[in-house]
């Protein structure tokens, strides 16, 4: 198996050369550049001139490719046009945002969903079950701003019960105790939101699971054993449903970082999906090309990382 | 996955407007001239509506911490420093600590208010400053002259990253020789005694008292900054977490891109704040108006026009209203900028090259039913391409070109465009189909409907306008076209914020890239260089100057203005006075509140 591994990550290095080519090319043909939008009487063409000459944005384009690709190889990606400063530093503050909050929001995804869906699965056509169907049809419709807007208007702002934007008040002092239940409250809003929005597709997989593995041989089996009802979802059914699950598990690691546009927005969260849409509005190639390089390889990995885990929880499955 | 996000952007920003407006209670009315028992509005410009400045009751308390919002959809960049930042956000940010030595007054044109006192001596092309006794920075340091040179030193210095060693700025005398390492000193900057400032300029215009021709505004700190290369500046804590300033309040603590918190500077120089912190908060458009209903905030600044209707009848808070500086337009495309010799070549055979056209295409549109109906009044149609702010400047007599569709028939007719085959659709002078295409930026989603309301006003005098590439375009895609002269472009709607110099050289002139309308010919050339001519340092002599400069253009008709702005500021009841005019607006150190929560 790990010869597998191996291999599979060595295959990455083409494919995210690939990737670094495509992407180079395309955030390049974008109309306008990271300079083209600082337009007023008050700034002097010829200085925007200069200072595009300077960022080397006027030499060919396949000798700025090799120029980025060999301080990429360095582990240099470059400086925001944007934020003025390095790419690397803007996105780990990003991504520490954003990775703390998706953490918080899987774990309360997983919490709720889970349960829900076992339930619903065991008391199938009961009025439990359908309010369950209910709840996760009605939270699969839902957009997810109309709901955050929703959630923010009611919880936010007419029962202030969490803070409205941001992801810490100013004026706490940092790495006291008080900061960080400070930043979980900032987080609790946004992280409740997407978890209410996000159980659909699990509920539903394990609602199924479970019905199916009612009638399978090995639950027949269990009970004219002798083994109470409660024992066998418990100890059999439970953990064999948890299989299609677990063979997302791995994308939703490498998923934690890639954020949501629209809770972000909303809630004022600076993250990840936000600094990409932003990036690609204002131009800033460094930091377009970096976080789809980042994507992409995290889609990679996702993927090599779901079928170790299905290789280990499901010996049926080798990877050879 | 990047397309997806994109387009669902689109969707999103399209439907939180929807929301917004829905959110706010289901306020129906349309009255816009809402006037508040407390308040005074005649004064000033015609075109606000909305009261300048409130005066609550109550009595102070002592100190308090004032709610600032700031509206913003991403995080703010956090560079601070007058010479280094390039985002708007920053500057708002930065103006509670200013480190501006000049105040303005009337026509933003420099006072003796400031802590810097500017004398010109035009026949000698030479500027003095001279700056008040017992000014400090907010960290105890006196201010002193060398801190002025050192901020001309960081934007002359070769490794200088900003926009702001352009053109304007190498025209003090000495600053290229500097920059290019042939000099340690920049020459024209010379220190007369501990107060006093003597700058050499190469030459010089009015637009010095605007703050033009290179003259520099601000201070930067050289105890603080020396120690660090300019190249290293923009990473420094000195610009992004520590910054020392001269302004009412200092920086104390700052989460990058969403939240300041400002503490008074005990050693400002006009007198201790009465305030004792400002925290300023970045808020989603999508909630600004809640926030500020439920009484988060104190002032809300940038706040969207388009949810006016939202706060307008709030109880705890009052919407002040003050002109922006800027203006909205559409403009002809008559020729290219030739880019090897940097000047703007009109075409004669242009499409658009016929005055009496241009001139109908503007009668033709019905902006003031525009300004009504989709921006609730807080645009009034334009009938100058200076805004009013600028009262010196501005002619408000100019008529500029009011809905006539009639008078557009009649143009057209005469100038030859003709409805040959009779299907409502004129044809051009030959008799040919004749389309015009029209490049129009996307944003919300009212653009769309107004760009199809004035379709429909083209089409009622005959004229087919079409949307270059069929669609209202996206703002970097848009200016790429305009600016590249793309031949699908006839003409284009546009806005420009003017900034405190209203030289309009910049935007019309021969050389200007921004001369979008590449229109140019002997007059206009004259014109303009009166404008900025020594002459014209005899402010009577610019306000002719302008004059004719605006007749002109409205008599040429290839720049057409069609709206003047409106910005809004939210403020909740519990500021005690609060004043948003450009010349005696409310001072930062003068700040009071009334209760120690704003009142929801």
């Amino acid at each position: 198996m790990w010869k597998t591994v191996v291999r599979r990550i060595l295959v990455m290095i083409p494919q995210l050369f690939v990737l670094s080519l495509i992407i180079f090319f395309l955030a390049q043909k974008m109309p306008g550049d990271p300079f083209s939008g600082l337009i007023t009487p008050e700034t002097d063409p010829s200085r925007i001139e200069e200072l595009r000459e300077q960022a080397g944005l006027n030499d060919p384009l396949p000798m700025q490719y090799v120029n980025w690709i060999k301080d990429v190889a360095q582990g240099d990606f470059g400086k925001s046009y944007t934020y003025k400063r390095s790419v690397s530093s803007l996105i780990g503050e990003r991504a520490y945002n954003t990775f703390l909050l998706s953490l918080f929001s899987v774990i309360l995804v997983y919490a709720l969903a889970i349960p829900l869906g076992v339930i619903a699965g065991r008391y199938k056509d009961t009025f439990v079950d359908k309010t369950v169907v209910l709840y996760s049809f009605i939270s699969y419709a839902i957009p997810t701003f109309v709901l955050s807007l929703i959630f923010l208007y009611v919880f936010g702002y007419q029962l202030s019960w969490f803070p409205t934007s941001g992801t810490v008040d100013v004026g706490i002092e940092e790495g006291t105790l008080s900061y960080y239940w400070n930043r979980i409250h900032h987080m609790l809003l946004p992280a409740i939101t997407y978890a209410v929005l996000g159980t659909t597709g699990i509920i539903q997989y394990l609602r199924s699971e479970v019905i199916d593995a009612q009638t399978q041989d090995y639950v027949k089996t269990a009970r004219s054993k002798g083994v109470p009802m409660r024992k066998v979802y418990t100890r059999h059914i439970f953990r064999n449903s948890l299989l299609p699950i677990a063979a997302f598990l791995g994308f939703t690691i490498t998923g934690l970082l890639g954020g949501s546009i629209f809770i972000e927005t909303i809630f004022g969260y600076p993250g990840m999906g936000q600094l990409f849409v932003n990036s690609v509005l204002t131009r800033d190639y460094s930091v377009i090309t970096t976080l789809v390089m980042l994507f992409g390889f995290l889609t990679l990995l996702g993927s090599l990382l779901s079928d170790i885990i299905m290789s280990i929880v499901d010996p049926r499955i080798r990877i050879d | 996955m990047k397309k997806r996000s994109l387009s669902l952007l689109a969707l999103l920003f399209a439907a939180l407007l929807a929301l917004a407006a829905c959110s706010g209670g289901g306020t129906d009315t349309k009255d816009t001239d809402k006037k508040d028992d407390d308040t005074s509005s005649k004064d000033k410009e015609e075109t606000a509506t909305l009261p300048l400045k409130i005066e609550n009751e109550g009595e102070a308390i002592k100190g308090g911490t004032l709610q600032y919002g700031m509206v913003s959809d991403s995080p703010f960049q956090g560079v601070f420093s007058w010479e280094l930042y390039d985002d708007a956000y920053d500057s708002t940010i930065m103006g509670f600590a200013t480190n501006s030595l000049f105040d303005t007054g009337e026509d933003f044109l420099i006072t003796d208010e400031g802590i810097g006192k500017l004398e010109v001596d035009a026949d000698a092309n030479k500027a003095t400053i001279t700056i008040r006794e017992g000014v400090k920075w907010s960290d105890g340091e006196p201010l002193k002259i060398e801190d002025l040179i050192y901020a001309y030193q960081i934007i002359a210095d070769k490794d200088y990253p900003g926009v702001r060693y352009d053109g304007d700025f190498r025209n003090i005398v000495g600053v290229e020789e500097y920059h290019d390492g042939k000099a340690d000193t920049i020459a024209g900057l010379k220190k007369v005694d501990d107060t006093t400032l003597e700058i050499s300029f190469k030459k010089l215009s009015p637009a010095i008292f605007s703050g033009g021709d290179g003259l520099w505004g601000y201070a930067a700190p050289k105890h603080q900054l020396e120690s660090i290369p300019v190249a290293d500046l923009l990473a420094s804590d000195a610009v992004r977490k520590n910054p020392v300033t001269l302004g009412a309040f200092k920086f104390e603590k700052i989460v990058p891109g969403e939240s300041v918190q400002f503490a008074k500077n005990e050693h400002y120089w006009r007198g201790e704040p009465k305030l004792d912190k400002i925290v300023l908060q970045t808020v989603p458009s999508s909630s600004a108006a809640t926030a500020i209903k439920s009484g988060k905030f104190d002032i809300v600044d940038s706040f969207p026009a388009t949810q006016y209707d939202n706060v307008k009848d709030l109880e705890n808070i009052d919407v002040l209203g003050r002109p922006e500086l800027a203006y909205s337009y559409l403009s002809f495309k008559l020729g290219k900028y030739d880019k090897e010799n940097k000047v703007n070549v009109t075409d004669e055979n242009a499409k658009m090259n016929d005055k009496a056209l241009r001139q109908a295409m503007g009668y033709a549109i019905d902006v003031e039913s525009v300004t009504k109906e989709f921006y609730q009044g807080l645009r009034t149609r334009g009938n100058s391409l200076i805004p009013p702010v600028f009262a010196s400047f501005y002619d408000d007599s100019l008529e500029g070109i009011t809905f006539d569709p009639e008078k557009a028939k009649t143009l057209l007719e005469e100038a030859g465009y003709k409805d040959v085959d009779g299907d409502g659709i004129r044809e051009d002078k030959e008799g040919k189909p004749f389309v015009v295409n029209l490049a129009a930026m996307s944003g919300s989603d009212t653009d769309e409907a107004i760009v199809e309301y004035y379709r429909q006003n083209w089409k009622e005098v005959g004229i087919d306008v079409q949307l270059t590439t069929g669609r209202l375009i996206e703002f970097q895609s848009f200016y790429e076209k305009v600016k590249a002269d793309d031949p699908e472009i006839d003409m284009f709607m546009a806005a420009w914020g003017t900034g405190t110099n209203p030289s309009p050289a910049g935007l019309y002139g021969k050389e200007a890239e921004f001369n979008f309308a590449r229109i140019v010919s002997d007059e206009l050339t004259n014109l303009l260089t009166d404008i900025d001519s020594k002459e014209s340092m005899d402010a009577t002599h610019r306000a002719k100057a302008f004059r004719a400069w605006q007749e002109y253009m409205a008599e040429q008709a290839t720049t057409i203005p069609t709206y003047f702005r409106t910005e809004i500021v939210p403020v909740n009841k519990r500021v005690k006075n609060y004043n948003i005019d450009y010349i005696d607006g409310t001072q930062l150190h003068e700040i009071e509140l009334v209760a120690d929560a704003p009142v929801k």
